[in-house]
């Protein structure tokens, strides 16, 4: 029994990357009604970029690549926006959605060149603090990951419903034309929502380098799964429905590790998503 | 020349996934599920000729048939949803049938050597065409023979009414549906036939590389599958046929001097040729 609440909430903690990168999905199909298949890539790529202050700057700080982890996923959604979505018409959604998974290939080629294919090693913190009640404990680095990433689901939140921006996000998402009309920008919005959610998936594959402890580019396309499952199973555009999808993916496939093996995992991640599919087929919160 | 006849069947079973996905597509539903259908025609075909002794048409016919059930089983719920969610839906059922082939083991001693899939192993010794003397050059045109029937079969689908019924059904859901198309009947049957496609295609590919593993059907292969139709362009097969072409014998061989680079050039041309031709490279221009 303890075992199983040992891995329900080591599950739930790493779940928060989960949220992150379902948020990252979610955002960008509620502003422009596609899919970025790119995004887990240039989230990895992102923390990636982070890695490159310890090129610069021997042992610098593990927060100081996080927040290059941070800016530079910013960075490479702005990148992404540009090749794969403002010179594509909108009424091409197939061009759109092979381009960014021509992307995708070009991202994790990039990183097997820069790095001749070998997993980099990736700094993190409180790594060896370990709190203990009993036979229950929880690991430094992962409540790390779960305060971070919380720490960021709250400044997107506060920034959709308290800005001014937030306010032209939504906008945009819920009628482009109207919104238009009223003198928002439709391409500005979709650039700075694009780099959003790439600071926020930086964010996230620099907290998923530092708690599974090296980066490598065969993370992305696991990552690109289980960030659409948890899109789907959330609501696809909904931005809290995407956090909790997040952590109930995270705690549903640890706890499957436990009882079936890592090889076995994924597959009932899978058959997860198509309860949802058949049952709730607008996920979490629909009201049907 | 035994190169340049290797090169043909890759490029003839190439085709067959790129024509499965095709038809999908034509009813405006993308599939990422096509490496899935294209593993179980694999796996079929493959234990039918090397565990029961079954000659290699029949065992075609079996994955096709298999192929067909399966995605037209995945169609009814998976179609409930539509357009991107459809997507996210194929793409995780085609994760679900690659870690079941994963975690698949079933073996039994021939001869002296135990043969048959073995999880992360694979599936060895599938050698239907060495065991009867087939040569690279007999191999090729028996996968010809089954890519071509396939382009001639929606070569005329595309000529006849049920032809103008899927691309109704592609350019406006709505509009279809207003005069009388069962939109359901429609995308269902165009994935199973695109799942008997496949079926063949994957049963042809396990009998000339002999070996098969999960990971020969990813997500890169799926990818792959919607990639040579939409950049070859819907109008019509032969659109698919120009791209798998391109990319299978220009990238993948041509640029064979490029090394690992060409890997890199691959995503990079499939951007630039997306901004540059959204609707393929001899798609029809409109709207």
């Amino acid at each position: 029994m303890l075992d199983f609440l040992q891995v329900v909430v080591d599950g739930l903690l790493f779940g928060a990357t989960y949220a992150l990168i379902g948020i990252g999905f979610t955002l960008v199909f509620g502003v422009m009604h596609k899919i970025n298949m790119t995004y887990a890539a240039a989230s990895i790529g992102g923390a990636y970029l982070g890695l490159l202050v310890l090129k610069v700057m021997a042992g610098a700080p593990a927060w100081l690549v996080f927040l290059c982890g941070f800016l530079g996923g910013g960075a490479l959604g702005y990148v992404v926006y540009l090749a794969c979505f403002h010179f594509i018409p909108y009424s091409s959604p197939l061009a759109t959605l092979m381009s960014t998974v021509g992307m995708l290939l070009l991202i994790d080629e990039i990183i097997v060149h820069a790095t001749e294919g070998r997993p980099l090693n990736y700094p993190a913190m409180f790594d060896d603090v370990m709190l203990r009640a009993g036979e229950f404990s929880l690991r430094g680095d992962l409540l790390l990951v779960f305060g971070v990433s919380v720490a960021c689901m709250a400044g997107l939140l506060v920034l959709l419903y308290r800005t001014k921006l937030g306010l032209a996000t939504r906008a945009v998402s819920q009628q482009p034309t109207a919104a238009q009309l009223c003198g928002i920008r439709i391409a500005r919005v979709n650039a700075v929502t694009f780099v959003i959610t790439g600071l926020l998936g930086g964010i996230a594959g620099a907290l998923i380098g530092a708690s599974v402890g090296t980066l490598s580019p065969l993370l992305t396309l696991p990552l690109t799964v289980k960030g659409l499952i948890v899109t789907v199973i959330g609501g696809l555009g909904n931005v809290p429905g995407a956090i909790i999808a997040g952590l109930l993916v995270g705690a549903f496939e640890n706890v499957f590790q436990l009882w079936r093996g890592v090889t076995e995992r994924d597959l009932y991640v899978m058959l997860l998503l198509f309860v949802f599919l058949v049952f709730r087929p607008g996920g979490l919160s629909s009201k049907n | 020349m035994d190169f340049y006849y290797g090169m043909a069947q890759l490029i003839g079973v190439h085709t067959l996934l790129g024509l499965s996905a095709y038809i999908v597509l034509l009813t405006g539903q993308v599939s990422m599920a096509q490496a899935a259908f294209f593993a179980i025609g694999a796996y079929t075909a493959g234990m039918l000729t090397v565990l029961a002794g079954w000659h290699i048409v029949p065992a075609l016919g079996a994955s096709s048939i298999l192929g067909a059930a399966t995605a037209c089983a995945v169609g009814f719920p998976a179609l409930r949803v539509k357009g991107l969610m459809l997507v996210i839906a194929t793409l995780a059922f085609g994760e679900g049938v690659r870690l079941f082939f994963f975690n698949f083991d079933y073996q039994i001693a021939k001869g002296n050597i135990k043969v048959g899939p073995l999880g992360g192993e694979g599936f060895r010794q599938i050698r239907y065409f060495p065991e009867n003397g087939w040569t690279t050059f007999d191999v090729m045109l028996f996968i010809w023979l089954f890519a071509l029937a396939a382009m001639a079969v929606l070569w005329w689908f595309d000529r006849s009414r049920y032809g103008a019924v899927l691309r109704a059904v592609g350019e406006d859901e709505l509009a279809a549906q207003s005069v009388g198309v069962n939109l359901t009947a429609v995308k269902v049957s165009a994935m199973t036939v695109g799942g008997a496609i496949a079926g063949v295609g994957g049963g042809l590919y396990a009998h000339y590389t002999t070996h098969i593993e999960h990971s020969s059907f990813n997500v890169l292969v799926a990818t792959f599958a919607i990639a040579y139709p939409i950049v070859g362009g819907l109008s019509n097969v032969f659109g698919t046929l120009a791209a798998v072409i391109f990319v299978q014998a220009f990238l993948v061989e041509g640029l064979r001097d490029l090394g690992d680079w060409r890997n890199l050039l691959f995503g990079a041309l499939i951007v630039l040729a997306m901004n540059l031709r959204p609707h393929g490279l001899f798609g029809r221009r409109h709207a």
